[in-house]
């Protein structure tokens, strides 16, 4: 693949990608078609050669791994791409488990598990979607990580901002929103003792280049393409994802919670203000006013009842 | 009202047995609701409390909210039981995903390193794993509800 895309759109004959990858002519050809299976437009030349018909839009460490120098994420054999996977965030929280140093990025052309919050599915079709997990270590205790789930959705705004040019509204706690409709998700996994996390893992759904939603999804959900009407770079969008998460990690370990509290407040319509049902977990529905976020971050909502403090989320909008 | 007062009112609440009580004088609001074993305590903390200064912290408000349970696990540490308590504020799981069967149940062996139950907070699941290998004797949280932090999750007779 890497070799194509050096020479793209160029006519690369099967001897020259068999010399340079170290592999046989006939295990090239088995490669172009499994590349052709997975989407990547190659077309076959008799008797010259292989060609890259356009650049893909693939989310390849190759492409991503030289913007990231100077982040956490940089680093041979740091990034892991899967054209096909189950779920990034399960991929990260095993290697978690299994002693894998902070920096590790999974990213995925597809998810065929994808999940959110409650057992709750992402859907997460071939190359329109941004599937990407991030494996930290923070230096904190549980209580103090928490806000790494305002910092991730700041971060995230903060890169579809700079790709795009899109302002992207938030809702409490990491919910981006376009025209009042969801177009990225953000599931944090922790595993940490009483006084120490051990891992976290920040994993990151944007709908990109989705053309429609069917069903119940077509009434609450949004991509970029919907809501510009162009499509855009997947790969221009994940280097900024990883370039802006880096930051507020870092921001988050050395300064505290304080900025990344005060940030939300300020950039999220759901912070103040705003009339709200909200689902929280078991306890029964209630509706009231959003009256700010206390120091450690959690959304505090103004009942008929006095103030109430949102403990998980299932915040809407009313 | 001052923070003792408050804890005096809960634990008349308690010795009356009474489940549900709301007060209200001027700005000042509280609301004890008792769920079961469990009393939860909603004062909203910057009307509440602001005119009688020091003023205590939301945290100091809640801590005697899970009282009942707090001294049961409490008696049970004097029994030689380890209690594992939640280290963030929260929303606990016995299960990993609704509907799927709870990560341990009461007579279970458990080996140190092994996931209990989860608490989310912020959309952040946080998997809580044992600190000691042995027997869990009791589950002390409710599925699904709110848990506050250092609050009693789990007693564990240790190998």
């Amino acid at each position: 693949m890497r070799v194509l895309a050096d020479h793209a759109t160029v006519v690369v004959s099967g001897t020259k990608l068999a010399e340079e990858i170290g592999i046989s002519r006939s295990a090239v050809w088995r490669s172009v078609e499994h590349l052709r299976e997975l989407g990547v437009a190659i077309a076959g030349h008799p008797r010259t050669g292989y060609q890259l018909e356009q650049v893909p839009d693939l989310l390849l460490a190759e492409f991503i791994e030289p913007h990231l120098r100077g982040t956490i994420f940089s680093g041979t054999g740091k990034l892991r791409h899967s054209f096909r996977t189950g779920s990034t965030n399960a991929l990260a929280m095993q290697a978690g488990a299994a002693g894998e140093p902070e920096g590790a990025v999974w990213l995925a052309e597809e998810q065929t598990a994808g999940r959110g919050r409650g057992g709750h599915a992402w859907e997460s079709a071939k190359s329109v979607g941004i599937y990407c997990s991030v494996l930290l270590r923070p230096p904190l205790s549980p209580a103090d990580a928490l806000p790494l789930s305002l910092a991730a959705g700041l971060a995230t705004a903060a890169a579809v901002e700079e790709a795009t040019g899109l302002v992207a509204d938030l809702r409490w706690p990491n919910d981006l929103l376009l025209g009042g409709k969801k177009f990225c998700g953000i599931l944090a996994e922790m595993n940490a003792e009483a006084t120490r996390v051990r891992y976290a893992v920040i994993g990151v759904g944007i709908n990109v280049n989705q053309a429609r939603f069917s069903g119940e999804l077509a009434e609450t959900a949004t991509s970029l393409r919907l809501a510009t009407g162009r499509e855009w770079s997947r790969l221009e969008l994940a280097v900024a994802l990883l370039k802006f998460l880096d930051g507020a990690y870092r921001a988050l370990v050395e300064r505290g919670p304080g900025p990344v509290v005060a940030a939300f407040e300020q950039r999220s319509s759901y912070a103040r203000g705003k009339r709200v049902r909200v689902k929280d977990a078991g306890l029964p529905e209630y509706e009231g006013v959003t009256d700010g976020l206390d120091a450690r971050g959690f959304l505090q909502v103004k009942t008929a009842a006095g103030v109430r403090t949102v403990l998980s989320g299932g915040v809407r909008e009313i | 009202m001052n923070q003792k007062e408050l804890k005096e009112l809960i634990e008349f609440l308690i010795e009356k047995d009474i489940a549900e009580f709301e007060l209200e004088r001027g700005d000042v609001k509280v609301r004890v609701k008792r769920a079961g074993e469990q009393t939860v305590v909603s004062a909203p903390p910057h009307m509440a409390f602001t005119h009688h200064a020091p003023a205590p912290p939301p945290e100091a408000v809640a801590s005697p909210a899970p009282l009942t349970t707090t001294q049961k696990a409490a008696a049970m540490a004097d029994e030689g039981l380890h209690i594992v308590k939640s280290p963030i504020v929260g929303t606990y799981y016995e299960s990993p995903s609704p509907g799927s069967p709870p990560f341990v149940k009461v007579g279970d062996s458990v080996e140190a390193g092994e996931a209990l139950c989860i608490i989310e907070a912020m959309k952040l699941m946080n998997e809580i794993e044992s600190d000691v290998a042995g027997e869990v004797v009791k589950k002390l949280a409710a599925n699904g509800q709110p848990v506050e932090y250092g609050q009693p999750l789990f007693a564990i007779r240790q190998k």
